[in-house]
C-alpha cells in the first residue's frame, strides 16, 4: 500500500482545512492516550513503509502543521500521498489503542472508572492543546470549554474507534473529505 | 466439506459457515456459498441468519458507522428492510444505538438490541474483517465510502447557530437602511439655466444717427 501511495503522481488530497484540522486533532488524541505517542507514530510510519514521507519527527510535524488551529500553521494543501500516509498512520495507531478506546466508549465499565479515564484523557489533551494550538482560535476555545469540549472529545474518540481496523481507512478518509458546513 | 470462519472482537463473535464454489475455481478454505451465520453479542441473544440477512446487516450498519464518524448519525433501514438501526439519546448526553432485526417468519416480533458505542464499534470491526477477508468471497457489493454532501453536514449544526449569520446580516442591513432614511437628503441645487444661444438682439453696428 505504501508503495502504491509513493508511486502515484503528486496531486492535491482534496481534504479541506477543516478535514486537516480533524486529522491533526485525532493524532493529538492518540498522543494524549499514549504517553509515548510521538515515538510510536514515527515507529509505525517506518513499519507501514512511510519512512520516505516521514523520515524524522520534523517532517511529520511539518505535515501536521497544515492544521489551521496550530500555533505554527502552514498555508497550502497536502498532497494525496501525504494525507493517505497520515490517515493510514492514524488508523494503525487507533488499531493499536483500540482496547483503550473501547474502555472509554463502553457503558459496561464502572461509571467512576470511566469518569477517571475521561478525566485523565482530557487533562493530557488539554495540555497538548495549550502547548501546540493557537488559543485565540474559536475551535481551540471550544475544545477547552468545559461545556462544549466533552462532546467534541467524544467525537474524536468515536472517530478513532470506528477508524481503527481494516475498513477504517476508507471510512475515515471519506469523513475527512466531507463538505464543509 | 463445510468451511467455517470466525471473526471476533471483545463483545462480538461472527461465525460464517459455507462451502467453496468449486465451479468458480475457489480454494478449499474459501466460503463462496454461505449456508448460515451466527452472531453472538455479549449479553444479547445469539442471532442466526441466511445470506440475505447478512447482506442486509452490512448494508445498514456500515453506512450508519460512516455517518457516526462524521458526527451526523441518522436512521438506516427503510420500513420493510429486515434490519434497521437508529441513534437513541440516553440520559447523561450519551447515545446508544437501537438495532432492530425483523424475522422472515410471519407473526414474529422484531428483535431489538441496544448497543453502546463500544459494542457497535466491535460489530463494525467484525463486519469489516469478514467483508475484507479474502477467504470470504460472497460477492458483497457495497457502495464505496463517499464524503457527505453539505446538506447532510448542516444537520449537525444547531438551527440557532445556522440561522445566526443570515439573521445578523439582515438585521444589520435593516438598521443601516433605517439610519439612511433618517438622514435628510441634501436639497438639489437649482440648475443654472442654460444660456440661450447668442443671438444678437441688437445690431452690432451702431444705429445710424439721423441729423
Amino acid at each position: 500500500m505504501a508503495d502504491d501511495l509513493l508511486t502515484k503522481p503528486e496531486r492535491l488530497s482534496g481534504i479541506s482545512r477543516r478535514g486537516l484540522e480533524r486529522l491533526d486533532l485525532m493524532l493529538l488524541s492518540v498522543e494524549a492516550l499514549d504517553l509515548n505517542g510521538g515515538e510510536a507514530m514515527l515507529w509505525m510510519a517506518g513499519q507501514l513503509g512511510f519512512a520516505d514521507i516521514f523520515p524524522n519527527r520534523v517532517e511529520l510535524w511539518k505535515r501536521r502543521c497544515y492544521n489551521p488551529l496550530r500555533l505554527a500553521c502552514r498555508r497550502g494543501e497536502l498532497s494525496e500521498p501525504e494525507t493517505d500516509a497520515l490517515i493510514s498512520l492514524l488508523c494503525a495507531l487507533a488499531d493499536r489503542l483500540y482496547p483503550m478506546l473501547r474502555q472509554l466508549l463502553s457503558s459496561a465499565e464502572p461509571a467512576t472508572l470511566t469518569a477517571q479515564r475521561w478525566g485523565l484523557f482530557q487533562k493530557r489533551l488539554d495540555e497538548l492543546i495549550r502547548e501546540r494550538l493557537n488559543p485565540r482560535r474559536g475551535g481551540v476555545q471550544k475544545l477547552l470549554d468545559p461545556v462544549e469540549g466533552p462532546p467534541l472529545r467524544l467525537q474524536l474518540i468515536q472517530g478513532l474507534a470506528f477508524g481503527a481496523g481494516s475498513g477504517g481507512f476508507d471510512r475515515l478518509k471519506a469523513s475527512l473529505m466531507d463538505a464543509s458546513a | 466439506m463445510k468451511v467455517s470462519h470466525r471473526f471476533e472482537q471483545t463483545s462480538c463473535r461472527f461465525t460464517l459457515e459455507g462451502l467453496p464454489d468449486l465451479s468458480a475455481g475457489q480454494a478449499a478454505n474459501v466460503i463462496g456459498i454461505l449456508s448460515g451465520w451466527q452472531l453472538a453479542l455479549a449479553g444479547h441473544t445469539e442471532l442466526e441468519g441466511k445470506r440475505e440477512h447478512l447482506f442486509a446487516l452490512l448494508e445498514v450498519v456500515l453506512p450508519y458507522a460512516r455517518h457516526l464518524v462524521s458526527g451526523v448519525p441518522r436512521r438506516f433501514g427503510a420500513p420493510g428492510h429486515p434490519v434497521q438501526i437508529e441513534p437513541v439519546a440516553e440520559n447523561g448526553g450519551r447515545r446508544s444505538h437501537r438495532l432492530r432485526l425483523f424475522s422472515s417468519q410471519p407473526d414474529t416480533p422484531p428483535l431489538e438490541l441496544s448497543l453502546d458505542d463500544a459494542e457497535l464499534a466491535d460489530l463494525v470491526r467484525c463486519l469489516d474483517q469478514l467483508r475484507l477477508d479474502p477467504r470470504v468471497q460472497l460477492g458483497f457489493s457495497l457502495p464505496p465510502e463517499r464524503p457527505l454532501p453539505r446538506r447532510e453536514i448542516l444537520e449537525r449544526i444547531p438551527l440557532r447557530q445556522r440561522l445566526f449569520s443570515p439573521v445578523a446580516a439582515a438585521t444589520a442591513l435593516a438598521i443601516t437602511a433605517s439610519i439612511g432614511l433618517l438622514v435628510p437628503l441634501p436639497r438639489r441645487a437649482t440648475a443654472p439655466s442654460v444660456s440661450p444661444a447668442a443671438t444678437p438682439t441688437a445690431p452690432l453696428s451702431p444705429p445710424e444717427r439721423t441729423p
